[in-house]
């Protein structure tokens, strides 16, 4: 009896330390990714991705995707935090998974990489339809450009993209110089969505269709229509890259240099390590991530936040912001964070400032209406996590004996008023005791 | 015709002044209290219309307590007023004090 209960309580305490490994509030960045292959051999072929992400501490679990363990939870608790689709010709997953499980999985805050290629599969486009992206119906079709198409290829499948997004959060502040070598399908956003957003865009000379065959009717995805790899930020700030081509993340186009057609500048390298790395630091929330502190409000030289207050009152605002690093939570610097002071409309509008060691303040006069205001900071930048803050206060009129004693503009009718007192007071006099 | 009604208005006028200057002293310090009364009232009326009626309230109570001190002077007058055999009013007392406290108390 007492050694099944010792050794029960050594099993737990050994136990204990993996369940730090995960994200958290306070430390965002993924840990555990399951990456699912439809054939092995791509952890050879693409194996400079695997090292790089696996040399920042990921820990990446890979598996056949008709693995027929496969699973994202267990009990109700998910055993990863990422997940990479590197399986576009996959038609079933094994397991436990499918579309409607890989929704979950995102709509639980987590992050996924998936990749179509030349021949993806319908469950793949589902997957991706999900999450807002359209990939282009034909199944043999591909991206063909022929003014921006890589000079080592014959068949101008092989496209060298410029175009990218112009983010530091998603693509990190240094500038990639050389094109992305892309050769795969092409997908399209619609625009009304305003969670995606494309990464690379194909260059307007660009079309989708199949290469091998002759084009009976113009091709429905054009120009810079067609996004090669876009970018989904949902609004519990899962993130999502949807890639166009499986090649994008291979060793040989990592290593390949590249000369764009046309034009006389020969890279020895192209831009697709850096970008894919830059990609994966973005999705696995490295970077971008914010956390905002409580909303402190006080009237002006006091410190205590009060319950109610009154109209034209002075009063200071201040929020606390930090950016994770990577490592640790870093203070935000930006000057575009703004504070409303709502209800129904903004009735202000105020721009933060800030100390750069992640506080940010302002200070403005309560307006000339009364009601239930709430202080909104609502703050959606470009690859960075959504703020959506609030907090709800009063605002009174004043009260009787909080008016002016005196009114300025009425001190002719005071002066009338005591004169008038003055003169009676005085016709009495006169009036009884003139002689 | 011009000249005889420039002189008819300037007869009228110094029969006028002659009659008034005939009235009793009483009556015409009475008369003075409510040319000031009213004056006043005329100042802060021509005031509002400068300023705009702001604290309306301010404005009402400085008009209408000149012009309300005014009316009862009026009143006291009209008792006070010798001549003035068909308006002996129903007061307790007749004498000038009584009729002045009246007036005090009015005010």
């Amino acid at each position: 009896m007492m050694n099944l209960s010792r050794s029960v309580a050594l099993i737990s305490l050994f136990l204990l330390p993996l369940l730090s490994f995960s994200f958290s509030v306070d430390n965002p960045t993924d840990r555990r990714v399951l990456v699912l292959l439809d054939d092995l051999s791509l952890k050879s072929s693409h194996s400079i991705f695997f090292t790089t992400l696996k040399s920042r501490g990921f820990d990446l679990d890979f598996k056949l995707a008709d693995d027929s363990k496969l699973a994202l939870q267990r009990y109700g608790q998910y055993l990863y935090d990422g997940l990479i689709v590197f399986a576009p010709s996959t038609e079933r997953f094994g397991g436990s998974l499918d579309s409607k499980s890989i929704a979950d999985f995102v709509d639980s805050g987590r992050d996924l990489i998936l990749s179509a290629d030349t021949s993806a599969s319908d469950l793949i486009r589902g997957i991706a339809l999900e999450c807002g992206v359209d990939f282009d119906e034909d199944s043999s079709a591909m991206v063909i450009d022929h003014s921006s198409f890589s000079v080592s290829d014959g068949d101008h499948t092989l496209i060298a993209a410029d175009d990218l997004v112009k983010s530091d959060a998603i693509l990190g502040k240094t500038k990639i110089e050389a094109p992305v070598l892309f050769r795969g399908v092409a997908h399209s956003l619609n625009p009304t969505n305003n969670l995606v957003l494309k990464v690379l865009s194909a260059s307007p000379s660009a079309y989708s269709a199949n290469p091998s065959s002759k084009l009976s009717s113009p091709p429905q995805l054009t120009g810079s229509a067609i996004s090669l790899v876009s970018v989904m930020q949902a609004r519990n700030n899962a993130r999502v890259v949807i890639s166009g081509s499986l090649q994008l993340f291979s060793d040989r186009l990592f290593r390949s240099g590249v000369q764009k057609a046309g034009s006389p500048n020969k890279y020895e390298k192209s831009g697709n390590e850096q970008f894919a790395t830059e990609l994966s630091k973005w999705v696995f929330h490295e970077r971008g991530h914010l956390k905002a502190g409580s909303l402190v409000h006080h009237r002006v030289g006091e410190t205590d936040e009060p319950a109610i207050y009154r109209i034209k009152d002075d009063l200071e605002f201040s929020v606390e912001i930090l950016e994770w690093s990577g490592k640790s939570w870093e203070p935000y610097v930006a000057d575009d964070v703004q504070v409303q002071f709502y209800m129904m409309s903004p009735y202000v509008l105020k721009t933060l400032s800030t100390d750069k060691k992640g506080m940010f303040h302002t200070s403005f006069k309560v307006p000339d209406v009364y009601g239930v205001f709430q202080f909104k900071v609502e703050y959606g930048k470009l690859g960075y996590t959504t703020l959506s803050l609030s907090k709800q206060i009063p605002v009174r009129p004043y009260r009787h004996n909080e008016y002016e004693r005196f009114i300025p503009t009425a001190y002719p009718y005071y002066g009338a008023c005591f004169t008038t007192m003055a003169g009676f007071f005085v016709f009495s006099f006169v009036y009884l005791y003139h002689k | 015709m011009v000249k005889s009604t420039s002189k008819d208005a300037q007869d009228l006028f110094r029969s006028l002044h002659s009659a008034y200057s005939a009235t009793p002293t009483n009556l015409k310090i009475i008369d003075m209290y409510v040319v000031f009364a009213v004056f006043t009232a005329l100042i802060q009326v021509a005031y509002m219309a400068l300023v705009g009626s702001f604290p309306f309230n301010s404005f009402l109570s400085g008009v209408l307590s000149c012009v309300g001190t005014a009316v009862l002077a009026v009143c006291l007058r009209i008792q006070v007023n010798k001549e003035n055999k068909e308006f002996k009013c129903k007061t307790i007392v007749t004498n000038l004090g009584g009729i002045v406290a009246m007036f005090v108390i009015a005010v």
